[in-house]
């Protein structure tokens, strides 16, 4: 018998389905998409670049970025919008290259690819990988700030590697104001190793969409 | 008791509720602890060892006489620090600009810049740099962007550099206007980044951007901005002197308060009323001649060295014909990109729709809107009715400012027609210009322009006047600025009697055929109504009469104007070089192969070096040789940092992104709803029973 009450529990439990899938989504799009990007990555690598990981893909892998203390290693994409940040961390059009002089600028969501680094600590390794070969950073220091108030300006005159992601971790809610920054540094004696797959000359395909 | 079906229905609405409000929940509240607002760059500062940059203050003087302005811009760099600083300034300058000096002041020494090939010049000033010795370089970005660059200032020092140029002031519409641009917004730069070797090999800069494919000097043209929330900074002070050489109605600052005094001579003073201002916007002086006193023509002379210079501003009488009989075809291209963000998006909105009032039912258009990708309203351009109209304000209204400024697709998009298009096509594109691919741009317009007519309309507190300049040029058009939301009646309304009336066409110019002499533009750009006609001359001997012939509509338009005697101009001879080196450098780009660009580089640096200018290919110098700095001395670099133009929003130029998943909340809600289904299934199964 299809009476109102059963409606209405069927109807909770469609909206419940509803809800606890879009969560499961989420989890298994950022999941499913590095393993996609996996191969998109050994292209560029190989000297593609703008190795699409997708054919209706309008962003390509840009680096590798590994923090082995909290058991992150991602493939970072080009361009930190929404839709891109949903499959990978993003480093912001506009970023440095690393190797560079500059700041190179990665976000990523807290509760994805960046759950791990909730603790991360000043003086902690931090590797990124590109094209052009493999740098080491080390986190200075972090710091919350409130994105209605900052940014963060690239300085020309430094080379360093920028993290962002929401703060605070256990939040229920997104769409929050505060984002927390890990300021790291290269390592000196990067440029050896920087330069070791540099035998291409074309272009690196990180496009200057920085300014809005 | 209230029976559990109400609460099971309550629970579950409110719960739905929450699901689907949680989208867009706002902030969830921290304590004061946990946050540290906006103390990024403080704390960063702190940090490291770097030291405070050097401060800069500018006083700017003008001179105006007639038409002619001349004017002095000096740049007090002081260093707080206790190292020795060099400070590289970028900043704008009036796109007609004639710069022929540079001084550097260091205490009561005066150092006289010289005019130099550009990477001599460069190499001047590093040689000085290195040798300890106090250096300062002016090199040209674009026409309307310059670059100081100020080495070996002593630690609690102050050094000035002071530049001066010539420009033309502005007569339009009865009124003539100076404006002084004081920031360069930022700007988009498209294309991909060049690899470092290649960027080295290009332009070394110091700006927040890589160069581009596209934009090979983007690093030169993107100073680090800095966040509104630090304040303000690079105070500017001005001070006007105006012989107008008529009877002035009224004198007035478009976007800043002002003190003004008239002498018995008729002369007119103006300066700040605020002693200074921050630089983030442009500033600009308009005067209205009386009514009776309006000029219809303007002869100015110069003798330099035995060689003549001549400057002729003519102002064709308007004609009010009635309206226009055959419909337009007018598309509206708006950008909407994250630098329009704010005040900039609201001024174009506005005068949008105010355009959209002006249509009738005999026109036909479209609008066109672009950021990262461009879209249009219609497929192609439609009839103006009532339903039609309804559906563009619609869209107009709904337009909001974000993402990227690729230009380039938009414009393509604006000029693509039927090559047999009836009756005349405006295209009206309503911009910021803050984009770094000027010269791309300017070759699209020329390639496609076709029948169109391109009409640039600057938006927001500090548009690329370049930009609009030029992009007004290529496309046979006109340019009007808007910079607040109260003059958007008023200059849409210019703009449109100005489209709705016959322009003077296919101008031509006599001259007796007995005097030898150049003559700028080479080729004369179409008249509206309400503009003056400019033409500069040079020779061994200037011209006694001059015959104007154009097509006005149907109609052949003639006029012959006798030159005598001439008002004397100083450094006219600056006005017609810069003149020159702007026709150059269009054939320049517009060149199609190496051995020409080649041939007209050297004519410009030629050019510069005869005229003192600084151009794209020759820069100022001026090096004081008394060392200063030990050996054992470091130097340190700094780039002054900008302002962000007034009105602009940093987060949609420079924002940070989203960094959290719904996840969380979409899973509690689900488990939540699942739990409050079963118990409520459970329910109804043990009542069955």
């Amino acid at each position: 018998m299809l009476n109102f009450r059963t409606l209405l529990i069927l109807l909770i439990t469609g909206l419940g389905i509803w809800q606890t899938g879009s969560a499961a989504w989420i989890h298994a799009k950022a999941r499913l998409a590095q393993v996609l990007l996996e191969n998109a990555w050994e292209k560029t690598l190989a000297g593609d670049t703008a190795a699409r990981p997708w054919p209706w893909a309008d962003t390509w892998p840009v680096a590798r970025l590994r923090i082995p203390s909290h058991d992150v290693d991602v493939i970072v994409l080009h361009g930190d919008s929404g839709r891109n940040l949903a499959f990978a961390p993003g480093m912001a059009a506009g970023s440095a290259l690393p190797g560079q002089p500059g700041t190179t600028l990665i976000s990523a969501h807290r509760d994805t690819h960046f759950k791990n680094i909730a603790d991360i600590q000043p003086g902690e390794q931090i590797e990124l990988e590109t094209r052009h070969g493999r740098r080491a950073y080390r986190v200075l220091y972090t710091d919350v700030v409130d994105a209605r108030h900052s940014g963060i300006t690239s300085d020309p005159l430094r080379d360093e590697l920028v993290l962002v992601t929401c703060y605070p971790f256990a939040a229920l809610v997104h769409g929050g104001p505060f984002r927390l920054v890990i300021r790291t540094e290269a390592v000196s004696g990067n440029d050896g190793i920087a330069r070791q797959n540099s035998q291409t000359t074309a272009p690196l395909p990180v496009a200057l969409a920085t300014l809005y | 008791m209230r029976s559990p079906r109400h609460l099971v229905a309550g629970l579950a609405i409110s719960l739905s509720l929450l699901c689907l409000t949680a989208a867009s929940a706002p902030a969830v509240a921290i304590g004061p602890q946990e946050s540290t607002q906006g103390s990024l760059w403080l704390r960063a500062e702190q940090n490291t060892p770097y030291q405070a940059a050097p401060t800069l203050d500018t006083r700017v003087k003008m001179d105006v006489t007639g038409m002619l302005a001349r004017v002095q811009v000096r740049q007090t760099f002081h260093n707080p620090g206790n190292r020795w600083a060099e400070g590289i300034y970028v900043f704008p300058l009036p796109a007609q600009a004639a710069v022929d000096h540079l001084r550097m002041i260091v205490g009561e020494r005066i150092i006289e810049g010289q005019i130099k090939e550009r990477a001599q010049a460069r190499k001047n000033y590093q040689q000085a740099k290195q040798a300890g010795q106090r250096a300062s370089l002016v090199e040209q970005e674009r026409p309307n962007m310059f670059t100081t660059s100020l080495a070996n200032i002593a630690p609690g020092e102050s050094v000035s550099v002071e530049i001066q140029y010539q420009q033309t002031v502005q007569y339009s519409n009865d009124a003539f206007r100076l404006r002084f641009p004081m920031v360069v917004g930022p700007r988009y730069i498209p294309g991909e980044a060049l690899d470092v070797e290649q960027q080295v090999a290009v332009f070394a800069g110091t700006g927040w951007a890589q160069a581009t494919t596209r934009v090979v000097d983007a690093a030169r043209i993107t100073p680090a901005v800095r966040h509104p929330q630090q304040g303000p900074i690079n105070p500017v002070s001005l001070d006007i002197q105006i012989d107008a050489g008529m009877p002035l109605a009224e004198v007035s600052s478009t976007y800043h308060s002002i003190d003004q005094r008239q002498n018995a001579k008729g002369q007119y003073r103006i300066q700040l009323a605020e002693a200074q201002v921050p630089a983030d916007r442009d500033f600009e002086l308009v005067w209205r001649p009386e009514a009776d006193a309006l000029p219809k023509a303007a002869w100015f002379v110069e003798q330099k060295e035995s060689r003549h210079y001549g400057l002729l501003m003519l102002v064709p009488p308007t004609q009010h014909a009635g309206t226009p009989g055959i419909g337009r075809e007018v598309v509206f291209v708006i950008d909407t990109s994250g630098s329009m963000h704010g005040d900039s998006i609201r001024q174009a909105r506005s005068a949008l729709l105010l355009a959209l009032d002006r249509l009738t039912e005999h026109d036909r258009f479209n609008i066109i809107r672009f950021n990262n990708t461009a879209d249009s309203l219609f497929s192609q351009t439609e009839r103006a009715d009532s339903n039609t109209l309804t559906l563009a304000r619609q869209f107009v209204r709904n337009l909001e400012a974000n993402g990227g400024t690729e230009m380039l697709p938009a414009l393509a998009m604006a000029l693509q027609h039927e090559e047999e298009a009836q009756g005349i096509r405006q295209v009206i594109f309503l911009t910021d210009g803050s984009v770094g691919n000027e010269r791309e741009l300017f070759q699209l317009i020329r390639k496609k322009l076709g029948n169109s007519r391109l009409f640039p309309i600057g938006i927001g507190s500090a548009p690329n006047s370049y930009f609009m300049r030029k992009a007004a040029e290529y496309g046979r058009g006109t340019f009007t600025y808007i910079g607040n939301t109260a003059d958007v009646m008023e200059k849409t309304s210019d703009l449109f009697e100005k489209l709705e009336q016959p322009a003077l066409t296919d101008i031509r110019i006599e001259l007796p055929s007995n005097v030898n002499l150049e003559l700028l533009p080479q080729r004369i750009p179409d008249l509206y109504a309400g503009e003056p006609l400019l033409l500069a001359f040079h020779g061994a001997e200037l011209p006694d009469w001059v015959g104007v012939h154009g097509q006005r509509g149907e109609q052949a338009w003639t006029s012959r104007v006798t030159l005598e005697g001439g008002q004397q101009g100083a450094a006219l001879a600056s006005e017609w070089g810069r003149r020159k080196i702007a026709g150059l450098m269009t054939r320049l780009h517009d060149a199609e192969n190496d051995d020409t660009r080649q041939a007209l580089r050297d004519e410009v640096v030629s050019t510069g070096l005869a005229y003192h200018l600084v151009s794209p290919y020759t820069s100022l110098v001026a090096v004081d040789v008394t060392p200063a700095r030990r050996q054992n001395e470091l130097l340190k670099r700094h780039s002054l940092q900008t302002n962000l133009p007034k009105g602009w929003s940093y987060d949609h130029v420079f924002g940070l992104p989203q960094t959290a998943t719904p996840a969380a909340m979409h899973l509690t809600t689900g488990l939540l709803l699942l739990l409050l289904a079963s118990i409520a299934g459970l329910r109804v199964r043990r009542q069955s029973c």
